[in-house]
């Protein structure tokens, strides 16, 4: 009976744990998940992999987060889309519609793909990923405007965007589209399967707002000298 | 050398405070006490880069229509002339950090100000 109490007066500690921070010495290298690296045999790597390999036995490495695996099925932009569409942390919601929306996806393809005469088969796309990843590349924007004051007034000047900046905003778009303009009926996965679809063949909404923000930097295109960097 | 410079220069700031002769050419609201910090300053003004790049890709997207496919030439070019001014800006700030041309940069002249500051209570 002591035995089975004493158990019971441990203290409570959570069974996960956190241990990845954000503030780390600089020293520490970034973690590599994905397994294909490591099959490459010792003959064929680059000097500079080989320079990293060493690298990686001395240094320590920072945790990777949860959301890191290496398994197949991870896609850092897909995860990265997940966690935007996010709501107070609800990640098993999102991760929900998104799975909802690619089985969807899949569905009207396969559809269309029996329905179409024998030539045409071989040009429609059946892979999920393969259509979100096109999508969205179709939906990142070249240039970008930003507000710089010259003067007293303000100019929108075009500017050159980063990659992780030109990502974020379609995703963005992508969202707060298929969030505002649906009926107040059809649900998150089919509204978003329906964009999705429209921007893989360039129509839709998001497309078009992609096309209205680079007439706009056309229009400004004399103010590009306002900028200093 | 340093104290004789400096008393010097206490004298000629206390003749310009002194109502002696005519009106003082100083009269200072707040001590006449240097601070701890150098002002940040960037010397040269940068210029737009990439504006023909630019201009450019704009010119075919107005023929074209916005279509982005039939621009695409263009609109590589551009990707390249970004990516290269963005390294082009990191080299010349690395640069900036390790040489200065016999002038200290205004960050390391504020880290060793703050080592030795102004005495604002008596020890």
């Amino acid at each position: 009976m002591a035995a089975s109490l004493t158990g019971l007066l441990k203290p409570w500690t959570p069974r996960v744990l956190l241990v990845r921070w954000s503030r780390y010495n600089p020293y520490y290298l970034e973690p590599g998940p994905r397994k294909e690296v490591y099959h490459i045999p010792e003959t064929e790597l680059t000097p500079e992999q080989k320079e990293e390999r060493e690298l990686k036995s001395v240094r320590p490495i920072k945790a990777a987060t949860n959301s890191v695996t290496s398994s197949v099925f991870n896609d850092p932009v897909l995860s990265k889309f997940v966690n935007m569409m996010m709501k107070d942390g609800d990640k098993i919601i999102a991760k929900g519609i998104i799975t909802q929306t690619l089985e969807n996806m899949k569905r009207k393809q396969v559809e269309k793909y029996h329905k179409a005469p024998e030539g045409k088969k071989a040009e429609i796309e059946c892979n999920p990923y393969a259509i979100f990843h096109q999508a969205l590349e179709n939906c990142k924007p070249v240039i970008g405007l930003t507000s710089i004051q010259k003067g007293g007034k303000f100019y929108q000047v075009p500017i050159p965007l980063t990659d992780n900046r030109r990502r974020f905003l379609a995703m963005k778009w992508m969202i707060t589209e298929c969030r505002d303009n649906k009926h107040r009926r059809t649900l998150m996965y089919e509204k978003l399967s329906q964009e999705l679809l429209a921007a893989f063949s360039k129509e839709g909404n998001v497309v078009k707002r992609k096309h209205e923000l680079h007439k706009m930097a056309e229009s400004n295109r004399a103010y590009a000298h306002y900028r200093w960097w | 050398m340093a104290m004789q410079g400096g008393t010097a220069l206490q004298e000629k700031v206390s003749r310009m405070l002194s109502r002696k002769h005519k009106k003082p050419v100083l009269k200072p609201n707040k001590p006449l006490v240097l601070k701890d910090e150098v002002a940040n300053r960037k010397i040269k003004k940068g210029e737009a880069t990439c504006v023909t790049e630019m201009s450019m890709m704009m010119a075919c997207w107005k023929q074209n229509n916005f279509v982005d496919t039939l621009c695409s030439n263009e609109m590589q070019s551009f990707y390249t002339c970004v990516e290269k001014a963005q390294i082009a800006v990191k080299n010349k700030s690395e640069q900036h950090t390790i040489g200065q041309s016999g002038r200290l940069q205004p960050k390391q002249a504020t880290i060793l100000l703050k080592r030795y500051p102004n005495l604002h209570v008596e020890i």
